[in-house]
């Protein structure tokens, strides 16, 4: 076969075929390092002084309905139990507040790391940040003596780390994140499906994804709801995908599905993209919020340590 | 019809094509689908707009291909005029009282004619002076015409006016709406030649007069001639003359050779003529040339006429066989002349050893040897002769002497010689044929004949000096000396030079048939050579140089030309022209405007509709 001929051939094949163009594998050497490391031990000792008086297996966790201790105030979200809106802070300020209470329970953490091919579409800024923010708030959990477990996934399970416990253990975390590679497509439905089934104690499960998932995002979320399992969504969000570099008349296709479609990219028709993007966002945060879902949104460009101290004082995870 | 149907059925095949795109990954499709599922609802008026981008590219198409067919108006059709300029390009247009001379501001004024032109109007330019020659063609390309108009170059001869105007009339003979425009300082002379006055054939005139004054001496006549007895020394005659109506002081210089020889001032009145005659003059040997310049240092309008030339062609020694049993008055009359180089010989020694220009026969005729050069007969008798010969006759009637009756004044052997009344006592006429010129005759027969036999000229006086009165007369040298000049093709008396304007007729030397001419500026031009002389229209003065025969053996004369012409010097420029009863009105119609052709507007239309095109496609409006 000659030049010409592989030329041809790979001319005449299906898009499907190429699809993963675009997608790139991420470098693990750095992402660990030791800097990365020194922020980790930061995050604990700022997670020991927000959850005080920490005994071995007991961590405070938000599980309303049942709290008896009143911790903090946050803001009132739509979709937030009426039952825990302080009317008297609305009586006197004219703000909705919900009250937080802290209830103590020995806790498993699981982590579900989205590994499709999105998640390393460009750069693989997304996969590198997920799992950086993984590791993390890992590594706060080992460190609170929290019984963790991360599983990767896609359409299925890629790669499991049985539970574990203790800050020793966070390289055997690194170690793990760093066989995560992106591929396939993503159904988190099937996905949380199995992770469910193979776990049968209940936890915390902090879902990081790009929730690109063409069958629905809701349906794996509300998967891990109806196990009861309490979820997290950190929705890893890259800006780059918002703006994308194209003009012209091109022929886009799904990096992972291959779909084709049409466009004659304009700056009307750019516009009329990020406005799509915007309300499919406002979708998914409107969604969780209506379930009750802990949904945070985790942007590429915001340093990880940021990233997790916000998500201390938002509230939510592990209170 | 068929070009814009091709093209335009291949644009709509261009467009009916699908555009090939470029595949792009993007990370999630489904945003996409959103966007393009309201794009969908629009589809209908995205089909509307790349049909507008169709219709806007057939209508790029359309705009070339009508561009290309040069499309006119009917109106543009119908009113064309038929122009012929003539742009006098003769001295007095080299003058320079408007800067930088009246022939560059004629110029100019003619493009701005051509470009004021009409859309069908078309247009000859010829440059009008001793002769006219068209530069152009009729022709409305403007191009063409402002080449021509760059090619129109001064002379140094005076107009013929009428020549210009027969041309122009022929150019438009049978043509509508035609016109002369006649570009000139009105320095022309009267519109008549030798077939009487020109008729412009209903042809419209139209003078447009250059020239603000006419400030100006020239020199107007000069002539230079050698004494016949002292070919070494020579006399000059000058003409100055002042055309302007203000007294002028002039000063005149005389150069030979290139060295000032005289200087003399003049003050020369309103229209003053003066002539100067300087007698006795030597020292140049080649040229010279007078000079004329204002004595103020300053320069008069028309500085063309303000030199004059005269080339005194090389003196050699010419050496003469003299064939005689001995002639006192023929050996005396050639020792009036050093220049020559005399070898006498008795007939029965002929012929003497050497190559000789001339050999005169005193009485005899032996067969001519080829060293013998040209051959004067004097009183010819004997076997060889190359012509024949009457019957002796004697001068035996009282009523009717013996002598010259008819005589060609005209002709070099006789020009400064007067043999009117010579009395012969015995003659034998000579029998010339049709090639032989007969210079002077008796009743009784041809008496002096000038001819040519195997190539080898002859002259034959049919007496014998000794039987006349000839010797005794200053006629006797002159003419024996006019002869030997004629064979050496020397003329020694007079040295003219060429007038410009005319028809020059210069004697080659040899035989060639064609010649190479060295005009004043150093160019060189090659010119017909016919009956031994080279003819040429000379426009400028200066001195010229004749080049004849063969690269191995070539020969060079020189000869000068002059503009010695006081009506051509007179450069007052004249407001008005007639040509008979017609008389000229100011050109009209070249109003600068409009331009005439619409290509170039449609073309400019075709860019307009790229341009739109190029920013509703880069705006995504027609895409």
């Amino acid at each position: 076969m000659g030049f010409f001929d592989v030329l041809f051939a790979r001319a005449r094949a299906p898009i499907s075929r190429r699809f993963g163009a675009g997608v790139r594998a991420t470098t693990e050497e750095d992402i660990f390092d030791d800097e990365f490391q020194r922020k980790l031990e930061t995050l604990a000792v700022v997670s020991k002084r927000v959850f005080s008086g920490a005994m071995r297996a007991e961590r405070r966790t938000r599980k309303t309905g049942s709290g008896v201790e009143f911790a903090d105030h946050r803001d009132y979200v739509p979709g937030d139990d009426f039952r825990y809106l302080d009317w008297n802070v609305w009586q006197r300020m004219g703000r909705l507040l919900i009250r937080l209470y802290e209830e103590e329970e020995d806790l498993s953490i699981y982590f579900i790391i989205d590994a499709s091919s999105s998640m390393g579409f460009g750069d693989g800024e997304k996969l590198r940040h997920a799992k950086r923010l993984v590791a993390a708030l890992a590594y706060v959990g080992l460190a609170n003596l929290d019984r963790v477990t991360i599983v990767g996934a896609s359409d299925a399970i890629d790669g499991r780390m049985p539970e574990t416990r203790g800050k020793s253990r966070i390289f055997r975390v690194f170690r793990f994140l760093r066989d995560v590679r992106p591929s396939g497509e993503t159904d988190l439905e099937s996905a949380i499906k199995t992770f469910v089934a193979q776990h049968k104690r209940r936890g915390l499960a902090v879902l990081v994804s790009d929730l690109y998932d063409h069958k629905g995002f809701e349906k794996g979320i509300n998967a891990l709801r109806f196990a009861k399992f309490e979820p997290f969504v950190l929705h890893v969000v890259d800006d780059k995908e918002r703006t994308p570099e194209l003009r012209g008349d091109v022929r886009v296709y799904d990096c992972e599905t291959g779909d084709e479609r049409e466009v004659t990219v304009t700056a009307k028709v750019l516009d009329r993209y990020a406005k799509a993007y915007d309300d499919w966002l406002a979708t998914v945060g409107k969604y969780c919020a209506s379930k009750q879902v802990d949904y945070f949104r985790a942007e590429v460009t915001v340093p990880f340590d940021e990233l997790i101290l916000r998500v201390f004082r938002k509230g939510g995870f592990l209170r | 019809m068929a070009a814009f149907a091709a093209v335009g059925a291949a644009v709509v095949v261009l467009y009916i094509l699908k555009l090939k795109r470029r595949p792009v990954a993007v990370p999630f499709s489904r945003i996409w689908e959103r966007i393009l599922r309201d794009k969908e609802a629009t589809s209908l008026f995205s089909q509307l707009k790349r049909l507008l981008s169709l219709l806007l590219q057939l209508a790029l198409v359309a705009l070339l291909v009508l561009a290309l067919g040069d499309p006119r108006t009917t109106a543009n059709l119908v009113e064309g005029r038929n122009l012929v300029v003539l742009i006098d390009a003769s001295a007095s247009m080299q003058a320079t009282d408007v800067a930088p001379s009246r022939l560059e501001a004629g110029k100019k004024r003619v493009i701005d004619m051509v470009r004021g032109l009409g859309a069908s109007d078309r247009m000859l330019i010829a440059q009008m002076d001793a002769g006219t020659t068209p530069l152009s063609t009729l022709t409305s390309d403007v191009a063409e015409l402002e080449a021509a108009i760059a090619k129109v170059e001064p002379t140094e001869a005076r107009a013929d006016f009428a020549r210009g105007l027969r041309f122009a009339a022929d150019v438009l003979r049978g043509q509508p709406k035609t016109e002369v425009v006649v570009v000139s300082d009105g320095v022309l002379g009267p519109a008549r030649d030798q077939f009487g006055a020109v008729d412009l054939a209903g042809a419209k005139l139209s003078f447009s007069p250059i020239g603000e004054r006419g400030n100006n001496a020239a020199i107007t006549g000069f002539s230079v001639r050698r004494y016949p007895l002292d070919k070494s020394r020579y006399e000059v005659m000058l003409e100055v003359t002042n055309t302007s109506p203000e007294p002028l002081d002039v000063e005149l210089s005389l150069w030979g050779d290139g060295q000032m020889t005289e200087i003399t001032r003049l003050r020369l009145g309103p229209e003053e003529r003066v002539p100067r005659f300087y007698p006795n003059l030597s020292g140049a040997s080649k040229t010279l040339e007078a000079r004329l310049s204002l004595a103020d240092d300053k320069h008069d309008d028309l500085p063309a006429d303000d030199r004059a030339y005269a080339l005194l062609p090389e003196r050699r020694r010419a050496k003469v066989q003299v064939v005689t049993a001995g002639n006192m008055y023929l050996e005396a009359a050639l020792l009036l002349d050093e220049y020559l180089e005399v070898t006498t010989v008795a007939p029965a020694s002929y012929p003497a050893e050497g190559k000789f220009d001339v050999t005169i026969f005193d009485a005899v005729a032996p067969k001519v040897s080829p060293n013998s050069g040209g051959l004067l007969y004097l009183g010819p008798s004997g076997g060889e002769l190359p012509f024949e010969l009457e019957d002796e006759v004697k001068d035996d009637d009282p009523e009717q002497p013996l002598g010259f009756d008819e005589l060609d004044s005209k002709h070099p052997l006789v020009r400064w010689a007067n043999l009117a009344d010579v009395n012969v006592s015995r003659a034998r006429p000579i029998k010339a044929t049709k090639e032989d010129r007969v210079v002077g005759k008796s009743f009784r027969g041809p008496l002096l004949v000038e001819g040519r036999r195997d190539g080898r000229k002859f002259v034959a006086l049919g007496f014998d000096v000794r039987s006349s009165d000839l010797p005794l007369r200053i006629a006797w040298p002159l003419f024996l000396l006019g002869s030997i000049d004629l064979f050496v093709e020397e003329d020694t008396s007079y040295i003219s030079s060429f007038a410009t304007g005319e028809v020059w007729r210069v004697p080659a030397p040899s035989g060639a048939s064609s010649a190479t001419l060295t005009l004043p500026g150093g160019a060189k031009t090659p010119v017909p050579v016919d009956e031994g002389r080279a003819i040429f229209l000379g426009r400028r003065s200066g001195f010229y140089e004749l080049e004849t025969g063969d690269p191995g053996s070539r020969t060079t004369s020189g000869f000068a030309a002059n503009l010695v012409d006081a009506a051509e010097s007179d450069i007052e420029p004249v407001a008005e022209l007639s040509v008979g009863e017609v008389k000229a009105s100011a050109p009209t119609g070249f109003s600068v405007g409009v331009r005439r052709e619409m290509w170039g507007y449609l073309l400019a239309l075709v860019v307009a509709v790229s341009a739109i095109e190029w920013f509703l496609y880069h705006r995504r409006v027609t895409v």
